[in-house]
This record gives C-alpha cells, sequence and structure tokens, in this order.
C-alpha cells in the first residue's frame, strides 16, 4: 500500500492574506474580492463580503477602525435567525406604554460591537430607542409594533453575525438584582455615615493627645453615637442575623466573628458615652463598612461570571411541527407535545424529545446527548432522544415521552440532585473562624477572671475582656478574601475562565485529582483525515474526488474530508445529483460512471470488492468509480493538540488524572495511554460517572471533572469542580462551576495555576489581617489598651491586605504557562505525525 | 464655640444626607447597573444625532 504524507502537518505556505471583516485568514480555495471604493478587498466568503456591505452601507465603516478583537472567527450558526414573531411575541412587555423588547446579543466582543448593535438597531425604522448593556451582553429595544417586529430586530442583528437569543428576566434574576441593589444602599449609607463619624473621631483623638473641654468631648461622642447606630443595625444587619444563626447551629463562622466584634466595641464605647471614658464607635463602623465593601466586590466578581455563562447557554428546541390526523403540520410549543403524537423533524433541527422514528430514515448526531461522535443510523421504530440533532433527511417521530420526562430532563433532575447533595463549600475564612471564634472567647473570659481575681471591681474587668474582643476581631478579614477574588476573577475573565464565585476559586486550588470526559474533550469531536491510501494514482487525486462527492454533505466525516481538502488547497467542485445512503454513505453519477463514497457495506452492496484494512479507533471512508476500487481514506477523531501538554502540565502540578468515557473500556485506554494519564474507565453511564467520583470524594480526594455532553452533566454537578468549555451543550455548563469561554484546554492549566496562587495570597492576606490584632491583644488583656493601638492596627491591617490581593493583577500567569507547556510540547511530542504514518 | 461647632455639625450633617438622597435615587433609577459601558459609550461621538426621521417622527408624536 503506498505511503501517505501526512495530513495534519501543514497547509501549503500561503500568502498572510486576512478577511476583511472576520479578520481570519483566508484559505486560497475561498477567496472572494469586492472592489469597494477603488481599493481591492480580500474577504473569506461571501458571508463576510455581505456582512462588510451591510455595516459599510449603513455608514458605520468606523467599526472597523474601533474593533479589538481578542479572536477572529465567528460564532457557530451565525447570521441566522431560528426565532419566529409568534414566539418572540411572548418576550415582549409594555414599558411606559411602548413596546419593549430585552434579548441577549451573543458574540459582542469589545465596545466596538455593542456600538454597532446599538447604532444598527437604532436606525432600523420603527426603533425608538436602542441600548446594550456592555457588561451583560443585553439589549433593550423599544420599538413602534406597527412599524417593526421582534424577528427584524433579531434578523438585523443576526445578519451582522452576532447571535440574538430571547432572555427573560426570571424570578431569579429580579431577586438578585434586587439583593444587589439592597446590598448597595446598606454600603453607601455606611460609606456616608462612616465619613461623617470620622470628622468626629478625629476631633477626639486629637483631644485625647492635646486635652479637650469635656463637655465638647460630651458632644461629639454623642454625634458619633448617634451616627454609628444605624450603621451596625441597619447596614451591619446581615451580619448580626448571620452572626445569630451560625450561634443558633452552633457552627462558628465570619458572620459571627464580626457580630462579636461590631457588638463589643459598639457596647462598650456606649458605656463610655455615658458614664465618660474613650469610645471605639469608628472601630464599629469602619469593620462593618470594609466588609459591606468585600462583600461588594466579591458580588461584583459573581455577577459577572453569572452574566457570562447565562450568554453561553443555548436554547433546546422551544418549538415542534405537529402532524394531525388530517397531515397537517402545526408549529406548538416542545411541552405541549404528548406520548402518540407526531411530530415531522427537518434536517438541520433538533429532536423536541423522545421518541421513535415512524417515517423515513436518517442519521442522527447524537453527540450531545451521549458523546458518541459519529452520526448514528435510525429507521423506522427506533428511537431518538430529545436534543439530538437530525442530519440527513426529514423523519416523522412518534413521541414516547413527553418533555418533562425525556432523557434530557431525567439527566437535568440528577443534576438537581446532586447539587443538593454536595456539601456547600467552607471558604478559608470561615474555617479560621472556627478555631478563633473558641479562642477569642477564651481569652477574653481568662482576662475578666484575672481582672476579677486581683480585684479590680465590677466594671473594670469587663471593659478589660470587651477590649480584648474588640481588638482581635480583624476588619481586614473581611476584606481578605473578597479582594484577592475580585482582582483573580478579573484576571481570569480577561483570559477566558469564568469562576462561579470566590468559593469555587479556593476550591480549584485545592483539587487533587482531575477526571475528564473523552468525546469532545479531549478529542476535538470533529473527524480528521490522518492517511489517505489510493490504489492507483495520487493522494490528492483520491481525496479532491472524494471531496467533490462530499462537498454538500453535512456529515461529519464530509466536513473532516472537505477540511483536509482545503488545507492542502484542493479546488473543490460539488458533483451534482449526489444520493444519499443513510449510514452507509454517498453515490454521484459523473461523466466516468457512477461514484460510490461510503463505508465497506455500501461497496459490498454495488458489488464491489473491499480490501481488509483494519484499524482500531479509525472510520474508513471507501471509493469506488464504475465498479473499480479506488482507495481509502481514514479518519479519525483525533485528541485535542494542546490535550498531552494539558494532562502532562497538571501531573506535574500533583494531580492525578483520571479518563472517563461512555465509550467502549479498549478505547479509553487506548487514548489514556497515549495522552499518558493515569487511569481509566470506561463504558460508564451518567450514573457510573457519578458514581466513581463520589467513590472518590469518599476517600477525602478532591475532584475536577471536565466534560461537556448531557451524560456528563450529573457528574459535573457531583464533583468539587466542574468544568465545561464554550460548545458544551447547555446543561454541561449550566452544572458546571469553572467554565473555559473559549474551547481551549490550555486555559484549564491556567485557571488552577491562577487558583492555587489566589489561595496562597488569600493565606497571606490572613496573616497580614491577624498579625497587627494579635500584637496587640496582650495589651488589652493587660487592661492597657488605647484608642491609638486600635487604629493603628486596624489602617495598618487593611493597607497590607488589599495591596497584597492587588498583586494578584499585576505579574501575568499566561507566560508561566506558555512556557512550561512550550517546553513540555517539546519533549512530548517531538512529532506527532510519525503515528498516523505506522498505521 | 460649642454652639459654633454645633451648627457646623449640622449643617455637614445635612450636606452629607442630600449626597446620601442623591445616591439613593441614583440606585434606585439603575445607575449603577451597567458600570462598563459608558466609559466607552462617552467615546462615540455621535455625528447625526437626529439622523433616523423615524426617530423624529415619533418624538413629536410623544
Amino acid at each position: 500500500m503506498p505511503d501517505s504524507p501526512p495530513l495534519n502537518a501543514h497547509p501549503a505556505p500561503s500568502p498572510p492574506l486576512n478577511c476583511e471583516h472576520c479578520a481570519l485568514p483566508i484559505p486560497p480555495a475561498a477567496l472572494v474580492t469586492e472592489v469597494i471604493a477603488g481599493t481591492e478587498l480580500s474577504f473569506c466568503c461571501q458571508g463576510c463580503r455581505g456582512a462588510y456591505l451591510i455595516i459599510t452601507g449603513a455608514g458605520l465603516e468606523r467599526y472597523y477602525r474601533q474593533r479589538e478583537w481578542a479572536e477572529p472567527g465567528l460564532p457557530d450558526g451565525a447570521f441566522t435567525n431560528p426565532y419566529e414573531d409568534d414566539f418572540l411575541q411572548r418576550f415582549v412587555c409594555t414599558v411606559d406604554g411602548q413596546e419593549e423588547l430585552t434579548f441577549v446579543v451573543e458574540g459582542l466582543r469589545c465596545a466596538s460591537c455593542v456600538w454597532l448593535n446599538e447604532k444598527l438597531l437604532g436606525n432600523l425604522d420603527g426603533v425608538l430607542s436602542a441600548r446594550v448593556n456592555y457588561s451583560t451582553h443585553r439589549a433593550q429595544v423599544r420599538f413602534d409594533p406597527a412599524r417593526v417586529t421582534p424577528a427584524r430586530l433579531f434578523a438585523a442583528v443576526a445578519g451582522l453575525g452576532y447571535l440574538p437569543r430571547p432572555f427573560t428576566a426570571d424570578a431569579v434574576h429580579q431577586l438578585q438584582e434586587r439583593e444587589r441593589r439592597a446590598l448597595l444602599i446598606r454600603f453607601g449609607t455606611a460609606l456616608f455615615l462612616s465619613m461623617q463619624l470620622m470628622g468626629y473621631s478625629l476631633a477626639l483623638y486629637a483631644g485625647y493627645f492635646q486635652g479637650m473641654e469635656a463637655s465638647a468631648k460630651q458632644l461629639l461622642q454623642w454625634f458619633a453615637a448617634l451616627v454609628s447606630t444605624p450603621v451596625v443595625f441597619y447596614s451591619g444587619w446581615p451580619f448580626l442575623a448571620g452572626g445569630w444563626r451560625s450561634l443558633r447551629n452552633r457552627a462558628p463562622n465570619m458572620d459571627l466573628l464580626i457580630a462579636l466584634g461590631v457588638l463589643a466595641a459598639y457596647g462598650a464605647s456606649l458605656h463610655a458615652t455615658l458614664l465618660g471614658g474613650e469610645v471605639y464607635f469608628d472601630t464599629a463602623a469602619m469593620i462593618i463598612t470594609l466588609i459591606l465593601a468585600g462583600r461588594l466586590f466579591e458580588n461584583a466578581a459573581r455577577r459577572s461570571a453569572a452574566a457570562g455563562i447565562d450568554r453561553l447557554l443555548q436554547l433546546a428546541p422551544e418549538m415542534a411541527n405537529r402532524i394531525d390526523a388530517s397531515g397537517q403540520c402545526t408549529r406548538i410549543e416542545s411541552v405541549q407535545l404528548k406520548p402518540g403524537e407526531q411530530v415531522r423533524v427537518l434536517p438541520g433541527e433538533r429532536f423536541p424529545t423522545d421518541g421513535a422514528v415512524a417515517v423515513g430514515e436518517t442519521e442522527v448526531d447524537q453527540s450531545a446527548a451521549t458523546g458518541e461522535a459519529l452520526p448514528v443510523l435510525r429507521r423506522p421504530g427506533e428511537s431518538v432522544l430529545g436534543g439530538t440533532l437530525n442530519l440527513l433527511a426529514p423523519v416523522t417521530v412518534t413521541v414516547s415521552q413527553p418533555a418533562a420526562t425525556s432523557f434530557v430532563a431525567r439527566v437535568a433532575r440528577l443534576v438537581e440532585e446532586a447539587q443538593s447533595r454536595r456539601a456547600p463549600i467552607q471558604g478559608i475564612a470561615d474555617r479560621v473562624s472556627v478555631v478563633f471564634v473558641p479562642v477569642v472567647a477564651l481569652i477574653a473570659a481568662a482576662t475578666w477572671l484575672f481582672w476579677t481575681m486581683q480585684g479590680g471591681g465590677a466594671v473594670q474587668p469587663l471593659l478589660a475582656a470587651v477590649a480584648v474582643v474588640v481588638i482581635a476581631c480583624p476588619c481586614a478579614l473581611g476584606l481578605a478574601t473578597p479582594t484577592a477574588i475580585l482582582v483573580a476573577s478579573g484576571a481570569a475573565a480577561r483570559r477566558g475562565i469564568l469562576y462561579r464565585g470566590g468559593d469555587i476559586l479556593e476550591a480549584t486550588a485545592r483539587l487533587d485529582h482531575a477526571c475528564f470526559d473523552k468525546t469532545g474533550t479531549l478529542t476535538s469531536g470533529q473527524p480528521r483525515v490522518i492517511a489517505i491510501r489510493p490504489v492507483t494514482g495520487t493522494t490528492d487525486d483520491l481525496l479532491q474526488l472524494a471531496a467533490g462527492i462530499e462537498a454538500e454533505s453535512l456529515h461529519p466525516l464530509a466536513i473532516g474530508i472537505c477540511r483536509a481538502a482545503r488545507e492542502r488547497s484542493l479546488p473543490v467542485i460539488p458533483l451534482p445529483q449526489v444520493e444519499t445512503f443513510p449510514g452507509r454513505g454517498l453515490a454521484a453519477r459523473s461523466s466516468h460512471g457512477m461514484l460510490l463514497a461510503g463505508n465497506r457495506t455500501l461497496l459490498t452492496e454495488h458489488g464491489i470488492a473491499v480490501p481488509d484494512a483494519a484499524a482500531d479507533s479509525t472510520t474508513e471512508v471507501h471509493l469506488a468509480r464504475a465498479g473499480e476500487y479506488l482507495g481509502c481514506l481514514l479518519l479519525e477523531d483525533s485528541p485535542r493538540p494542546q490535550a498531552g501538554a494539558i494532562i502532562a502540565g497538571l501531573r506535574r502540578m500533583g494531580l492525578r488524572t483520571i479518563l472517563l468515557t461512555g465509550d467502549s473500556p479498549a478505547a479509553g485506554a487506548t487514548l489514556a495511554a497515549r495522552l499518558g494519564m493515569d487511569e481509566a474507565h470506561g463504558g460508564l453511564t451518567p450514573e457510573g460517572k457519578c458514581a466513581e467520583l463520589l467513590r472518590l470524594q469518599q476517600r477525602g480526594r478532591k475532584v475536577l471533572m471536565v466534560g461537556d455532553g448531557i451524560n456528563d452533566a450529573p457528574a459535573l454537578s457531583t464533583a468539587d469542580v466542574g468544568c465545561a468549555m464554550l460548545g458544551g451543550t447547555d446543561i454541561a455548563l449550566d452544572s458546571s462551576d469553572l467554565v473555559l469561554t473559549r474551547p481551549d484546554l490550555e486555559r484549564l492549566h491556567e485557571a488552577l495555576l491562577l487558583a492555587r496562587r489566589t489561595l496562597r495570597i488569600i493565606r497571606q492576606n490572613l496573616f497580614w489581617a491577624f498579625v497587627y490584632n494579635l500584637a496587640a491583644l496582650p495589651l488589652a488583656a493587660m487592661g492597657k489598651l488605647v484608642p491609638v493601638h486600635a487604629a493603628a492596627a486596624m489602617a495598618l491591617s487593611s493597607v497590607c491586605v488589599v495591596g497584597n490581593s492587588l498583586r494578584l493583577g499585576n505579574r501575568d500567569t499566561r507566560s508561566e504557562v506558555k512556557q512550561s507547556t512550550y517546553t513540555e510540547k517539546l519533549i512530548l511530542t517531538p512529532n506527532p505525525e510519525p503515528r498516523t504514518l505506522d498505521r | 464655640m460649642t454652639l459654633s461647632t454645633l451648627a457646623l455639625i449640622f449643617l455637614s450633617l445635612c450636606v452629607g444626607a442630600g449626597v446620601w438622597l442623591v445616591f439613593i435615587w441614583a440606585v434606585r433609577r439603575g445607575e449603577f447597573d451597567d458600570p462598563e459601558g459608558p466609559k466607552y459609550r462617552m467615546l462615540d461621538e455621535d455625528e447625526h444625532p437626529r439622523r433616523n426621521p423615524s426617530r423624529q417622527g415619533d418624538d413629536d408624536a410623544v
């Protein structure tokens, strides 16, 4: 058999020509040129040319000068608007007597995209106002229903290559928004009153050093009491309530520590105001203000992560075509389907719910549900799963399950169960409090006992004990975690990593096992041509012939073959009159006779002998013309290029890597061995993957799960940290804690490094938060504490904590990763090609 | 001296309370909902603020 040169080595050297619109390099075979305003511009496809003309035609050329893109390219499914007016009409609400539609615009990359969408929508006839929120990517459009319809708005946005998606402000969102505003008002109030208080305190400090009139001191103390009371009882209410709750549950947490410190400082100061002495109102108010600021930071980080994940969710098929007894098609909502009813599903559509094929035969892409990369043939009587994609031909399906009990819904329930079973992640600050609160209580009690034994009367021992509590409660503790998390999650978001909250960041740093799904996660899920074996002629001739017949097919194998032809810059001329044999292949009549491309079965059926070429994980596409066997192409769902490097990187960080796949154990073991993973388990159901993770967790391991299919979703929620990538299914994204917004596994390594660095910074912060206060603790126990000590301890610790957190944003983690993975690539994959040659 | 201090304190409280009320009003109006956008929107000078005739018509109608 003739040798075939490796295909995935490098495409033929092409001039560095990039598309004017999408900025992707242009494959020479697809070049489209257009002379606009005297200059010849190059585009990679007709779609980009069209979008360029729309934008320049609307007088918005500024977009191309202003935009700053991190990556070129378009999201999948761009340019089409799958939503109909009737459906969108439900998302329209009336505000101030005007119709308003809110929707999410996917694919916004920079301020320039926001500008473009706003201007384009605003210039549509009938649009009264259009606003696009830069941080949440939500567009809010008010329009005149007589002149423009929601579908026109969607079509306008889709025509530019962005993806509009309906958005409903559900109850959860509204509640979160209200809570955020309430927190902001609490913080604003605390800040305003603390500023007033600072004036009085400054005067009191000056009086403490220089002496002041008793009446003036009294007056200032009363004012201080006046402004700090609302701070403690209104702004500080969440802490007081939280502290009380934790006391009742006998689980001391940070809230209790804060409440204790604040109430002690406030109570002691009130006592001093009434009976004379020095006041610490400023300590109480500052603790609350700073910690509220910390909560606000954490909230902002969480909110931006949540908005990011919202944007990634794809909408499940909402509508279905039901066929009545008379054979008429009506469009209804998927949830209204009942078992026994028949629905029509066109190629390119997803099945609305589980059912069995009644009429027609087609191939189904089940990768979303089962992780199976290659399409499966479905004949009448065979079952299909809701959410899977119909690839080839229109079919009629008899519904067997209502949408509420379909496979996808059952998996969703498993996810919910897993989420409720999982114990909440305890932050490091809470764990410190568990130890710290009893210790402080003990020291305070000892102080009180000591001074009572010394005969200090009734008041003086109590004051000393309260002073211990006041000084021991570090207000910088409230800032230690949130500031670090804010800076870290901001830095992470810039690199396409979203943590769903600060606790996740901390949990990510503690992981010691990493489990991976196979298909679509470690492999790309798209078959690539790895070898071409012609009987006669050159490899290019055979590939060109195959690409010609496969050119207009949507089958992943066909896409893989056409991509290979493009990479070699071979001109692809689609053949007319191609006939499809579902599950077998394609046939076309050409001038040289009947051309066949397909599997062994197809060729045998047509009476052509096919030589044996058994290979384990590869798929063969055989070609024959006019009854003569021409050769075959070998395709494989190959591992992602970075998979080897990322596994090695994780192992170097001390994580054990495990493969959990629904595929056969043999296929799993082969891939695991190839990538150098520690363990592999195959043939697992969604429940099986969960069980595997639970087994690890019972031994006290902290487990990361990386996956993308619906079948991974329960495992993602079971794991300590679940990680999904862009391109994963909506339920997988929804049940994961860590989301990579670019389909690039290398980010996972960065995410782990950043989390570990964050945890280190948090630990340092806790040290700085405590150290000054602990230094002042002996003074308090001796009853020699003066306000200036408390003030110095507080100011120094806060400055140290905030400054330390800011370091997280300074150094670029990426450079570390780049360096390490680069060297690993050199060592691990000196040349990936020989593998394909020796097959 | 005490009286003038008292007056000044009251004055500062009143000014502060005014600012506080403006802040509450701004939060309720949703001015803090998009902290990222305005810094970019400020740079988009609008060459033709009233280019769209349909909008002109709507404003007249209202």
